[in-house]
């Protein structure tokens, strides 16, 4: 037989979102620079709202993304190290900090990130907040900071309930929580920043992003239920992650849908990574940015094939949240966020559904220091007849692992699965 | 009760600290519950309005934490962990529970409780009942609310579990015994830099939360009049950062010439709290919420003034900003509070539990009190 990888090119919806993105900054970048406030958030602080505001923001992790992309991480983290700051902590979440730090040059990033006029972070893990904090002790930049409540009980299978039955399933006592900051958070942007808050606009925004999020659910149903993995899961990460980060624009809802179509007609054309599919794979756990390549590389060696990505799937199940109240059903969709990826037994059961319905032979858990529950997480998938092979890294940027030798690992392991042929 | 005289009194404060299980054992034998608890924030009177003794849970150096850190594997701090091979794996000297609360002063207290939570839904292991606390810190009204919430369902909780409402009466004694318990430490702090060594006073701390209260309030005013006003020997040290919830560190930095002199972490001088004094449950909230604050929820312009001040009323020379693996959110207010010591400021990451890098700490405050000094 002789496995050979098709080349394909990129996802139309990929290029497409990929080239929204940049048109995008620069128009952001251009009224900062005449003087436009905007605000720089972490992933996990409700963004519609701003939105609703018509408040311009970045996402702290995405700038993030774009730095490491870069290769500028190093010489950003310089910037703290020489501050007597932790360069090692968190540094994901520090590099727009560090590069606002740094001294300006002209080999910045897409021209650089312009001071924002605030920041916006939840105050889940005791680092991140005190790095926050920095904006206003360094750099003079309001940090508005969102509590981060837990959970004493919370029910089985939060997928089920999430889109309808939020009420239930978080607990009234912490959406009350998020709900209440949201309505003071309003009249402090409104000062900072002389932007408006429009309820009819939120309105719009909720009902946009829930239709994205259908659209999302969609796609990864069709992934699922596909007979063979029709397109690499890396290609589907950017035409997932960038409309996200537009999330409740007409723009992001469209390309929700695009990609969904887009995926449906590979599907119907009977398209395959692997013409020859034998083992269908999950990843679990940071991701290998620096070598990307690696996901690919047993398609032809093995008919292996990596079939699942935490972002279409988060992306599918975690932020539909329908109600009368638009401002209530944002904060339902941000106040157990990270509880859904990283907090068990939301986090396990949600790995173990989605690994059976995605039927996969095997999954690959990657286990960083600061992962959370990993022994939980392999526990449930080997209790459900999965297969699981551990992988411990030391951080996610190649210095703790030997890529050789990862990829000997691996390759071993997937050649004890069950095969399909 | 009777105090005991002052020598006594020291004796018995030290062995409450030796052996954390000493009172809980006493408890015991009459027939009434203990309550192991984790966080600086967890409202004790509740527990003591229960008619159980709350003891606050403390890790021990030596113990074998290799099952606990199988499960609690992530970042985590190491005295976490060592708490969860306590909970698991009780030994002598561990006070046996009949209930266990934890509140989210930090993120090892989230993911201890997480971990407890998911171990009983599986069936993995056995351990009395937990409860989680969910109390937060931000200064707005919201965070109030929430708390308050929080503190009237965790009274509900311990009325159900006792079969048996908190009465006023019995809140109001708890308020008080705790609140005679926090003026003594108060005085302790005041007199501890002229009149203890460092792991002397921080075994007198501990003992408070190992006690009953009212009983750890006359033992420790007793103890404080036998404290004679001649400073120990020794280099005068202030120590910030992680928390030490055993002398251990204290005994290894005294032995090589150090005097720990004060502290901002909450098992010590930073655990020193205004009286409650009205008691009601919106007091008692109130008093969690702002008056009590996690070291990672004080805001950064506060923990500079007060930095600044608890450094210089010690007396203290040098600073060590002292972070175990793992709970280095610390090192992000380092430099600020070495530039409001004026003093040379050590920072030491990645210490062992119970543990200390003593050579680092010497080469970086003696290489900065020279660079200071000449
Ligand atoms: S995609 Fe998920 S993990 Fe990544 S930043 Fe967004 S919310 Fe966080
Ligand atoms: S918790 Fe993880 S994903 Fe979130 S900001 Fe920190 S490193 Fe990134």
């Amino acid at each position: 037989m002789s496995d050979r990888t098709i080349p394909r090119p990129r996802l139309n919806a990929a290029g497409d979102a990929l080239r929204h993105q940049r048109d995008w900054f620069a128009t952001l970048r251009g009224q900062a620079e005449q003087g436009r406030p905007f605000a720089l958030v972490n992933a996990d602080v409700p963004q519609e709202l701003l939105r609703a505001m018509d408040l311009p923001y970045v996402v702290n992790q995405w700038w993030s993304s774009i730095i490491s992309a870069k290769r500028m991480s190093g010489r950003y983290l310089e910037a703290l190290r020489e501050r007597g700051l932790p360069d090692d902590v968190e540094q994901y979440s520090a590099l727009p900090l560090a590069e606002a730090l740094s001294p300006r040059g002209d080999d910045a990033p897409w021209g650089g990130l312009p001071l924002p006029s605030v920041v916006l972070a939840d105050c889940s893990g005791d680092s991140l907040r005190r790095m926050f904090q920095l904006w206003e002790s360094e750099l003079d930049v309001p940090f508005l900071p969102l509590e981060s409540a837990a959970a004493e009980i919370v029910p089985e299978n939060w997928w089920e309930l999430m889109r309808h039955d939020w009420e239930m399933a978080i607990g009234t006592a912490r959406i009350d929580l998020l709900h209440l900051e949201l309505q003071e958070l309003v009249p402090r942007l409104e000062q900072l920043t002389g932007a408006r808050f429009s309820p009819e606009r939120l309105a719009q925004i909720m009902a946009l992003s829930n239709e994205q999020a259908e659209w999302n659910r969609r796609t990864r149903d069709l992934l699922a239920s596909a007979p063979q993995c029709p397109v690499p899961v890396n290609d589907v990460i950017p035409a997932v992650m960038i409309p996200q980060w537009h999330r409740g624009t007409p723009w992001a809802t469209a390309a929700a849908e695009s990609l969904y179509r887009e995926v449906s007609s590979l599907v119907a054309e009977g398209s395959a990574v692997v013409p020859h599919e034998r083992r269908r794979l999950m990843w679990i756990g940071r991701g290998l940015w620096f070598d990307m390549d690696f996901y690919r590389s047993f398609e032809q060696s093995h008919g292996a094939v990596f079939v699942w990505s935490m972002y279409l799937a988060l992306a599918a199940d975690a932020y539909a949240r329908y109600g009368d109240d638009p401002l209530r059903a944002l904060a339902a969709r941000f106040c157990a966020f990270r509880d859904q990826m990283y907090t068990p037994p939301w986090s396990v059961q949600w790995y173990t559904k989605e690994a059976r319905t995605h039927r996969v032979d095997g999954v690959v858990h990657l286990i960083s220091p600061d992962s959370r529950a990993s022994w939980f997480t392999t526990h449930a998938l080997r209790q459900a007849g999965i297969p699981v092979l551990e992988i411990r890294a030391d951080n996610a940027d190649g210095r703790s692992l030997d890529p050789a030798a990862l990829h000997d690992q691996v390759a071993r392991w997937i050649e004890s699965l069950p095969d399909h042929e | 009760m009777e105090s005991p005289a002052p020598r006594q009194a020291a004796a018995e404060l030290r062995a409450a600290h030796d052996d954390r299980g000493l009172h809980a054992r006493r408890r015991a034998a009459q027939g009434r519950p203990v309550v192991g608890y984790f966080g600086c924030d967890t409202p004790v009177e509740l527990i003591t309005a229960a008619g159980a003794l709350p003891v606050r849970l403390a890790g021990r150096a030596g113990r074998d934490t290799s099952s606990a850190r199988t499960y609690l594997d992530g970042a985590v701090d190491p005295q976490a962990v060592n708490i969860l091979a306590a909970i698991l794996t009780p030994q002598d000297h561990d006070p046996v529970l009949d209930m266990i609360v934890i509140t989210h002063d930090c993120d090892a207290s989230l993911q201890l409780f997480y971990t407890l939570r998911e171990l009983r839904r599986i069936g993995a292991e056995t351990f009395p009942p937990v409860h989680f606390v969910d109390l937060l810190h931000l200064p707005g009204e919201p965070t109030r609310r929430h708390n308050l919430g929080r503190i009237r369902r965790f009274a509900d909780q311990l009325a159900a579990w006792r079969g048996r409402a908190i009465d006023a009466a019995e809140l109001a004694e708890a308020v008080a015994d705790h609140d005679a318990a926090r003026a003594a430490r108060t005085e302790l702090r005041r007199r501890r830099a002229d009149a203890l060594s460092g792991s002397e006073a921080l075994r007198w701390y501990a003992a408070a939360t190992a006690m009953p209260a009212r009983q750890y309030a006359d033992t420790l005013t007793a103890a404080l009049a036998g404290a004679a006003g001649d400073r120990p020997a020794g280099r005068p040290l202030f120590v910030s950062g992680s928390t030490h919830d055993t002398a251990e560190v204290y005994d290894v930095l005294e032995d090589d010439g150090w005097l720990v002199v004060g502290e901002d972490h909450d098992w010590g001088d930073g655990g020193d709290q205004p009286l409650v004094g009205v008691p009601t449950l919106e007091a008692l909230t109130d008093h969690y919420t702002r008056a009590v604050l996690p070291t990672i929820a004080r805001p950064p312009h506060r923990m500079a003034r007060d930095f600044s001040e608890a450094v210089r009323g010690s007396g203290a020379q040098y600073v060590l900003t002292y972070c175990r693996q793992y709970d280095d959110a610390h090192r992000w207010g380092h430099p600020a509070r070495a530039a409001a010591a004026g003093v040379p400021a050590a920072l030491l990451r990645e210490q062992p539990y119970s543990d200390i890098d003593l050579p680092q700490l010497s080469s970086q405050l003696l290489s900065q009190e020279a660079r200071m000094t000449r």
